[in-house]
């Protein structure tokens, strides 16, 4: 107990000696994970109106994920594919080293489309059979090219090793 | 291949002499048995010997008198030396003296230079017997092709 009032009267001492402190430790204390938890998934209209404002998205552009239980509750579902890398390198963003406006709404998933890490945005170059079409042909053409020089292959221009006991007689060129 | 072998008596081209059975050997002496191996087997698979060619004609065929190769080390002694079995060739007892001598004179192998280069140029002398065993079983193919040819 005793305990309890020496931690008041400590606090109290530091109060008056640093009227600043406890105003300095309640702001610290804003922005705990909870305050970066999304609400609950709007379920009419004027609720979505309120959650759309609050991403700074426009009420038509305003789209919550699926409630699947995963967790992303009122967040907007921005798409896939936004990679960061897909966007104009020469407009004067607010933030430019990551191309971000200010109260530009972020993708859920922004840590994985960084400009260092994956975007899908464009299509690839040719078509999946085409992709296909090419490997399987350098592939089978390097092993027809493999098998087919299977007999015509460098080698050391000389007999076989001799060993005693072969079962065949060795000779050096000297005559005896 | 050709340079290291010209010291060869058996590879120098010889000046024209009379035929008779032992020079048919230095007949037909031909640009590709001096390089392209590979190619001129491509070309002539019946008369160009594979790679570890094992030699068909009879070995005195052509010799008056040639000399055995004799086996000096005993299967005991590489027995018991542990010898692996693709050192067990016409060299082993040089290098088992060799062996021998790094065991006796450890750490001062240096001293072994001698058994060393005697083992190594016996290795080195049984390639080249390799090398011209191999060139013996193509021109004697040669030589049958074209007394078939002759006979044909």
């Amino acid at each position: 107990m005793s305990a309890i009032f020496n931690g008041l009267k400590a606090a109290q001492r530091l109060q008056a000696a640093n009227p600043m402190l406890f105003q300095h430790v309640a702001r610290g204390m804003a922005g705990w994970n909870k305050d970066y938890k999304p609400a609950q998934i709007p379920k009419n209209e004027k609720e979505c109106t309120a959650a759309a404002k609050k991403y700074y998205l426009l009420p038509e552009e305003y789209r919550p994920y699926a409630d699947n239980g995963l967790g992303y509750g009122d967040y907007p579902d921005l798409g896939k594919g936004l990679g960061i890398e897909s966007k104009d390198p020469y407009y004067p963003y607010d933030f430019p080293e990551h191309k971000r406006n200010l109260h530009e709404t972020l993708h859920a998933d922004i840590d994985l489309y960084g400009e260092d890490r994956y975007s899908q945005a464009e299509k690839p170059r040719f078509t999946n059979s085409q992709y296909w079409l090419s490997f399987v042909g350098v592939m089978s053409g390097c092993l027809a090219l493999y098998y087919w020089l299977e007999n015509y292959r460098m080698y050391r221009p000389v007999a076989v090793k001799q060993y005693p006991g072969d079962g065949r007689k060795h000779y050096t060129f000297e005559s005896e | 291949m050709y340079p290291l072998l010209v010291k060869f008596d058996v590879f120098r081209k010889q000046p024209a002499r009379k035929k008779s059975a032992s020079n048919y050997i230095y007949r037909n002496v031909q640009n590709d048995d001096i390089m392209g191996n590979a190619y001129a087997r491509a070309i002539k698979p019946d008369v160009m010997p594979g790679p570890d060619c094992v030699p068909t004609f009879d070995p005195m065929l052509g010799f008056e008198s040639r000399k055995e190769r004799v086996m000096i080390a005993t299967v005991e002694e590489m027995e018991s030396a542990k010898l692996p079995l693709e050192d067990r060739d016409y060299c082993a007892h040089k290098l088992l003296k060799y062996r021998a001598c790094r065991a006796d004179t450890f750490p001062f192998v240096y001293k072994c230079h001698h058994e060393k280069h005697d083992y190594l140029t016996c290795e080195y002398e049984d390639y080249v017997l390799r090398m011209k065993e191999f060139e013996r079983e193509r021109r004697l193919r040669e030589r049958q092709k074209q007394i078939e040819k002759q006979g044909a």
